[in-house]
C-alpha cells in the first residue's frame, strides 16, 4: 500500500511542476482578493464591477502603453488565513503585478505585511483599519477607501456644531465597533469639550435583532446616539430604529448610514432623520462627471452604483494611469508614478498622498430623508467636508510609523 | 511489538521523507508554501485524531488548542518581545495547559455532551481573545512577526515545518503504539470494561487531551512560521469543523489518515477556487460524496482494497 | 463598567417583551432542532440554510405578491411549506438511507448539505440584501411607559406560544405524534410493531425544516436577508438544545426563553457586556446539568 502513496506522490509532484509552468503574456495582472460569500457580498460585487468598467473602458483603448490589462479574483470567505494564501498564490503562482482588495481588514494587514516583504503594490478596497496606512503603513501598500479614524473625525465635524450634549456611543464589539467609536468620541471632545458620555452599549457583531438594546438605551435618556455598527448591521439598526421610531426620538449617527448600499434594500421604509457620513452619493454632487458615470454604471449593470462601484473604479483609473506614467511594467517605477499623483473621478479631482499612500477623499454628511423621486431614501441637507479637514496629516502619520 | 511490522512500514515512509525533503528545488515557491501548510494542517488533524480516532472522544473544538498556540508564540514575540525560540516552546505550552484546563471541565461527560460543552468553553476563549484588542489586536490579528532569518524564507519555513512535524509525527506514533495508547483505544473501544479491569478511564482520557492540545499547539506555532500571522479566525468553531472533517476525510482509523485528508482539503481549496466563485458548493458535494461512499475516508477505503497486502498503514488497528 | 442609572419596572417590563419576541424565534427554529435530533439522532447544521431559506423565499413570495399586507401574509404561510418540500426531497433522497451511520457522519452529512444549500442560495438570489416589507399596520411601535415596543414584537411575542401549543396537541394528540415519541426512544420497538419507520422519520425531519423555514419566514421583515445569515442562528440553536434537553421541545421553549430574556435584561443591566449574558448562562447550565434542564429523549 505504501508503493501506492509513492506513486501517488510521485504523480502529484509531476502534476505540480507540470503546472508551474505559467506562460508569460504581454499583460499587465492585477490579482484581486475579496470576499464573495457571506453578507460582504454586497459590498464587494460593487468594487468588481467598478474596476472592471474602468478596466474595460482601458482596454478598449488599446490598454496601457500597448498592454491590456487582466485581472483573476479569488474568494477569500471573509477568512484571513485563506485571504492571505490566495494572495501568496497570485503573487508566487500567476505572477500578478498588482494585488487589490478586500474587505476584510484583518486580511488587509495581512497581505500588507507580505507585499511589503515581496514588494509587490497593493490597494486595499474596503477595509477601514486604520492601522493599515497608519501605524503599519508602508510604501507598498496604498487604501483607497476611507479608515475608522478618517470618518471619525469627519463625523465629529459636523456634530460638534449641533446642539447635542449628553450622548450614548453603541457598537459592534470588535475592532471595527471600537475604532469608530473612539475616533468620534476623541475628536468630538476635543472639538467641544463640554459633551458628556453617559454609558456604552456593545453587542456582538452579527446581531439582528437590535431592538433590546434601543429600548434599553432610551431608558437612559441621552441627547444623541453615536452607532458603530457596518455591514450587515446597519440595516439591521436601522430597521430596528424604524420600528421603534428611534431618529424620532433620540436622533443617531451611523457612519454609512446615508449610503445606498444601506438604504435601497429598506425602500421606502428606511427611517428619515438619520445623521450618517459617506464617501459617495450617486446622485450628489450633480456633476458631469458623476452622471456619466452613473449613467455608464446603469447601462452596464443595470444598477446604481454604491459605494464600492466608486473605489473599484478610481483603482483601475490608478493602476492604468501609473503603469502609463511608468512607462514600462515595473513595480517599483509604478510606484514612483502612482504616489501624489492627481485623477479625474465621478466625485471630482482625487490626490492620492504621497506621504501615506492614503487618497484623499471627501466625505458626505447628511440625514436620511425620503424624496418622491427615489423608490429608497437618500441623503439631504448634505454637508461636503474635504478630505484635508478630516484627514490625519502627513506629521501625525509619521508620528504613528515610528 | 512485532519488528518485523515495524520494518514493512518504515522503508516507505523513509523514502517519502527523503522526497519531501529534496522537493523544494524542484518546486516553485508557491508549491513549498502549499507543502507547509499542508503540514501544518496536517499536524493539527493529527493531532485531534489522537483523541478522536483513537479515543473515541468527540472532540470538537479541536482548534481553540490550534489558535491558543499560535496566539502564544506570536504575542510572546511580538508583545512580550521575547526570542521566537522561546515563543515556540510558550505556544504548546500554554495549548497544553488550556487543554488540561478544559478536558478537566468536560472529562466528566462522555460523547456528544463533552463536545457540546467544549464548543461552549471553546467559544468563550475565543470570545476573550476577540474582544481584548488591546493585547491580542482583536479581529484584526497578529502580522509581521518575525521569525530567525534561518527559517523565515519560503524554503526556511518549509523544512521547519517539515521536520518538526516529522517529529511529531514519530513520537505520536510511539506514543499510540505504547500501552498507553493500547489502554485509549481499549477505553474508546469499552470504557465500561476498561474500567472494570481497573483502569482509571478519565485519567487516561485527560492526559490524552492534554498530549493532542500540546501537539495543536505546535501546529499553531508552525502556522506562525510559514504565515507570520495570528488570526481569530483560528479559535473559531467552523474551523473546528473543518480540522474534524480532515480525520474523517483522510479516514480517521488509519494513522496517517488526518495527514491526507488535510492535503486534499488545502488542494481542493486552493485549486477549486481558480475555477470556480462557488468552491463551497464543490467541496460540500464532495465532502458529502466521501461520506456516503467512503464512509471510512479516503485512507481506509484505499486499506480495505489493499488488506490483503498486509495491514502496513493502519497503525491504529492494533 | 457602567451599570445603568435607574432601572424601573416599566423598563424591565420593555426589555421582557422584547426578550420574549427573541424568544419567539429562537424556540420555533430550536424545536425543529430538536424534533430532528432527538426522534432521528441527526445533529442537523443544515438547519440554518433551512431557515436562511425560509427568509429568502418569504422575500420573492413577498416581491410576487407585489409586497405590503399580502405579500407578507403569503410570504409567512407558503414559505414554510416550501422549505418542507425542499427537505422532504433532501430526506428521501439523501438521508433515508443512512440512518443507520454513526451519528459522526450525520453531522458531517449536514454539514455538507449546509455548504451546498448556502452556495445555491448565492446562486439563485446573489449577494445583495433583501427585505420584506410590513404590512401598514404591523409597522411602527406602541408606546408603552413612552417606552416603543415595534408592534410586529409583540405580535410575535403571541406566535410563540401559540406554535408551542400547536406542536404539543400535534406531538400528545394526533397518532403521529404519539408514534414519533415512541420512535424517539426505541425505533426498533416501533419497527417491530409494523410501522414503516422510515416514513415517521420523513414526517419529522418535514416538520422540523418547516419550523426552521418558518422562522426564516417570520423574521425576515425585521432583519436584513443576507447570505450568511444560516450561520448566525445555528449555534444559538444548538446551545438552546442542549441546554433544554435534547429532543425535548418544552426544554427548548424554555432554553429559547433563557437566552431571550437573559440577553435583553442583561443589556438594560450591563449594557457594555451584553454579548456575555447568554453565553454565560449556558455555560452555568452545562457544568450543573451537563445533559440538559429537561429529559432528553436519548
Amino acid at each position: 500500500m505504501k508503493k501506492g502513496m509513492i506513486i501517488g506522490t510521485g504523480v502529484v509532484l509531476v502534476w505540480f511542476l507540470a503546472a508551474s509552468f505559467s506562460f508569460g503574456a504581454d499583460t499587465i495582472k492585477v490579482g484581486i482578493i475579496d470576499t464573495y460569500t457571506g453578507p460582504a457580498t454586497a459590498y464587494t460585487f460593487d468594487v468588481l464591477d467598478g474596476f472592471k468598467m474602468a478596466v474595460n473602458k482601458v482596454n478598449a483603448k488599446g490598454g496601457v502603453p500597448g498592454k491590456k490589462i487582466e485581472f483573476l479574483t479569488r474568494d477569500e470567505k471573509f477568512k484571513p488565513d485563506i485571504g492571505l494564501a490566495m494572495a501568496k498564490e497570485l503573487v508566487l503562482k500567476e505572477n500578478v503585478d498588482v494585488l487589490m482588495g478586500t474587505i476584510n481588514s484583518a486580511t488587509a494587514l495581512a497581505v500588507s505585511d507580505f507585499a511589503k516583504k515581496e514588494r509587490i503594490p497593493f490597494f486595499v478596497t474596503f477595509s477601514k483599519s486604520d492601522k493599515i496606512t497608519g501605524e503599519q503603513g508602508h510604501r507598498y501598500v496604498f487604501q483607497i477607501t476611507e479608515n475608522t479614524l478618517m470618518a471619525g473625525r469627519a463625523a465629529a465635524f459636523e456634530l460638534a456644531k449641533k446642539p447635542f450634549v449628553k450622548y450614548w456611543i453603541a457598537g459592534d464589539d470588535y475592532e471595527y465597533g471600537h475604532a469608530i467609536c473612539d475616533g468620534v468620541w476623541t475628536q468630538l471632545k476635543k472639538l467641544k469639550p463640554g459633551v458628556q458620555k453617559l454609558g456604552e452599549s456593545w453587542w456582538k457583531v452579527g446581531e439582528t435583532d437590535f431592538t433590546p438594546y434601543i429600548t434599553a438605551i432610551l431608558a437612559a435618556k441621552p441627547d444623541f446616539i453615536i452607532v458603530a455598527t457596518g455591514g450587515s448591521g446597519m440595516v439591521n439598526f436601522q430597521k430596528a430604529a424604524k420600528a421603534t421610531g428611534l431618529a424620532q426620538k433620540v436622533p443617531f449617527y451611523q457612519h454609512t448610514a446615508i449610503e445606498l448600499s444601506t438604504l435601497e434594500p429598506q425602500g421606502l421604509d428606511a427611517p428619515e432623520g438619520v445623521y450618517g457620513t459617506a464617501n459617495y452619493l450617486f446622485y450628489y454632487p450633480d456633476t458631469s462627471e458623476n452622471k456619466a458615470f452613473v449613467e455608464e454604471f446603469r447601462k452596464t449593470y443595470n444598477r446604481y452604483p454604491k459605494i464600492g462601484a466608486l473605489y473599484g473604479y478610481v483603482t483601475g483609473v490608478l493602476i492604468e494611469k501609473g503603469f502609463a506614467k511608468a512607462g514600462k511594467v515595473d513595480k517599483e517605477k509604478f510606484i514612483n508614478a502612482v504616489q501624489g499623483m492627481l485623477i479625474d473621478s465621478p466625485v471630482g479631482k482625487l490626490e492620492l498622498r504621497a506621504c501615506d499612500h492614503q487618497l484623499m477623499l471627501p466625505m458626505f454628511f447628511g440625514v436620511t430623508k425620503k424624496v418622491p423621486q427615489y423608490p429608497f431614501l437618500i441623503a439631504s441637507d448634505i454637508v461636503i467636508i474635504p478630505a484635508k479637514d478630516y484627514m490625519p496629516t502627513c506629521e501625525e502619520i509619521k508620528a504613528l510609523r515610528k | 511489538m512485532n519488528k518485523n511490522v515495524h520494518g514493512k512500514e518504515f522503508w516507505p515512509v523513509l523514502i517519502l521523507f527523503i522526497l519531501l525533503l529534496i522537493l523544494p528545488l524542484f518546486l516553485t515557491r508557491f508549491y513549498i508554501y502549499l507543502l507547509a501548510l499542508i503540514f501544518v494542517s496536517g499536524l493539527a488533524a493529527m493531532s485531534l485524531n489522537l483523541v478522536l480516532g483513537y479515543g473515541g472522544i468527540y472532540q470538537f473544538h479541536h482548534a481553540v488548542f490550534y489558535g491558543v498556540g499560535a496566539y502564544g508564540a506570536a504575542l510572546t514575540i511580538t508583545k512580550l518581545g521575547y526570542s521566537p525560540w522561546i515563543g515556540f516552546l510558550v505556544g504548546p505550552l500554554l495549548a497544553a495547559f488550556l487543554s488540561l484546563v478544559m478536558g478537566a471541565i468536560c472529562v466528566r461527560l462522555s460523547k456528544l455532551y463533552f463536545g457540546m460543552l467544549q464548543i461552549s468553553l471553546g467559544s468563550l476563549v475565543w470570545a476573550i481573545v476577540y474582544r481584548w484588542y488591546s493585547f491580542t489586536g482583536g479581529d484584526d490579528g497578529i502580522h509581521g512577526v518575525s521569525m530567525p532569518a534561518l527559517i523565515g524564507s519560503t524554503k526556511g519555513s518549509y523544512y521547519f515545518a517539515l521536520l518538526v512535524t516529522g517529529a511529531c509525527l514519530m513520537t505520536m506514533y510511539f506514543i499510540v503504539k505504547s500501552p498507553f495508547g493500547s489502554t485509549l483505544q481499549g477505553i474508546r473501544d469499552n470504557p465500561v470494561r476498561s474500567e472494570a479491569v481497573g483502569v482509571n478511564v478519565r485519567l487516561h482520557q485527560l492526559a490524552a487531551l492534554v498530549i493532542a492540545g500540546f501537539f495543536a499547539g505546535v501546529a499553531g506555532v508552525l502556522f506562525v512560521v510559514v504565515d507570520n500571522s495570528a488570526f481569530p479566525d483560528m479559535l473559531f468553531w467552523t474551523l473546528s469543523l473543518e480540522i474534524l472533517i480532515m480525520c474523517l476525510l483522510g479516514g480517521w482509523l488509519t494513522f496517517l489518515g488526518p495527514m491526507l485528508g488535510a492535503a486534499i482539503m488545502v488542494a481542493l481549496r486552493t485549486f477549486a477556487s481558480t475555477f470556480t466563485e462557488y468552491w463551497t458548493l464543490i467541496q460540500g458535494i464532495i465532502l458529502m460524496l466521501v461520506i456516503i461512499f467512503l464512509p471510512e475516508g479516503v485512507l481506509g477505503y484505499v486499506n480495505a482494497k489493499f488488506r490483503q497486502f498486509g495491514d502496513v498503514t493502519s497503525g491504529g488497528k492494533a | 463598567m457602567e451599570f445603568s442609572s435607574s432601572i424601573c419596572p416599566p423598563e424591565i417590563l420593555c426589555q421582557i417583551l422584547v426578550g420574549l419576541s427573541r424568544t419567539t424565534i429562537l424556540f420555533i427554529v430550536a424545536s425543529g432542532l430538536t424534533l430532528i435530533l432527538g426522534v432521528l439522532r441527526i445533529p442537523n447544521i443544515a438547519h440554518g440554510s433551512l431557515y436562511m431559506i425560509g427568509a429568502f423565499i418569504a422575500f420573492s413570495v413577498s416581491k410576487w405578491f407585489g409586497g405590503g399586507a399580502t405579500g407578507f401574509w403569503m410570504a409567512v404561510a407558503l414559505a414554510p411549506f416550501a422549505v418542507a418540500l425542499i427537505s422532504l426531497v433532501v430526506e428521501r433522497g439523501i438521508f433515508a438511507h443512512l440512518y443507520e451511520r454513526e451519528h459522526l457522519m450525520l453531522l458531517l452529512l449536514t454539514f455538507s448539505l449546509a455548504l451546498i444549500l448556502g452556495d445555491l442560495v448565492k446562486m439563485v438570489w446573489g449577494g445583495e440584501y433583501r427585505t420584506v416589507q410590513l404590512p401598514g399596520s404591523f409597522k411602527g411601535p406602541v408606546p408603552l411607559a413612552s417606552l416603543p415596543i415595534p408592534i410586529y414584537n409583540l405580535f410575535l411575542v403571541v406566535i410563540g406560544p401559540v406554535v408551542a401549543l400547536g406542536l404539543w396537541l400535534l406531538a400528545n394528540k394526533t397518532k403521529i405524534g404519539k408514534i414519533s415519541r415512541a420512535a424517539a426512544v426505541d425505533r426498533e420497538m416501533v419497527g417491530a410493531v409494523g410501522v414503516n419507520v422510515s416514513w415517521v422519520f420523513a414526517i419529522v425531519f418535514v416538520i422540523g425544516c418547516f419550523l426552521a423555514g418558518m422562522g426564516g419566514a417570520l423574521v425576515s421583515p425585521i432583519v436584513n436577508i443576507t447570505l450568511g445569515m444560516d450561520h448566525t442562528l445555528i449555534i444559538e440553536a444548538f446551545l438552546i438544545v442542549i441546554i433544554g434537553g435534547l429532543g425535548n421541545v418544552w426544554g427548548a421553549l424554555l432554553g429559547a426563553l433563557i437566552f431571550g430574556l437573559t440577553q435583553s435584561l442583561g443589556i438594560l443591566i450591563w449594557p457594555q457586556f451584553g454579548i456575555v449574558f447568554p453565553y454565560a448562562a449556558v455555560v452555568t447550565v452545562l457544568i450543573f446539568r451537563p445533559t440538559g434542564l429537561l429529559k432528553s429523549t436519548w
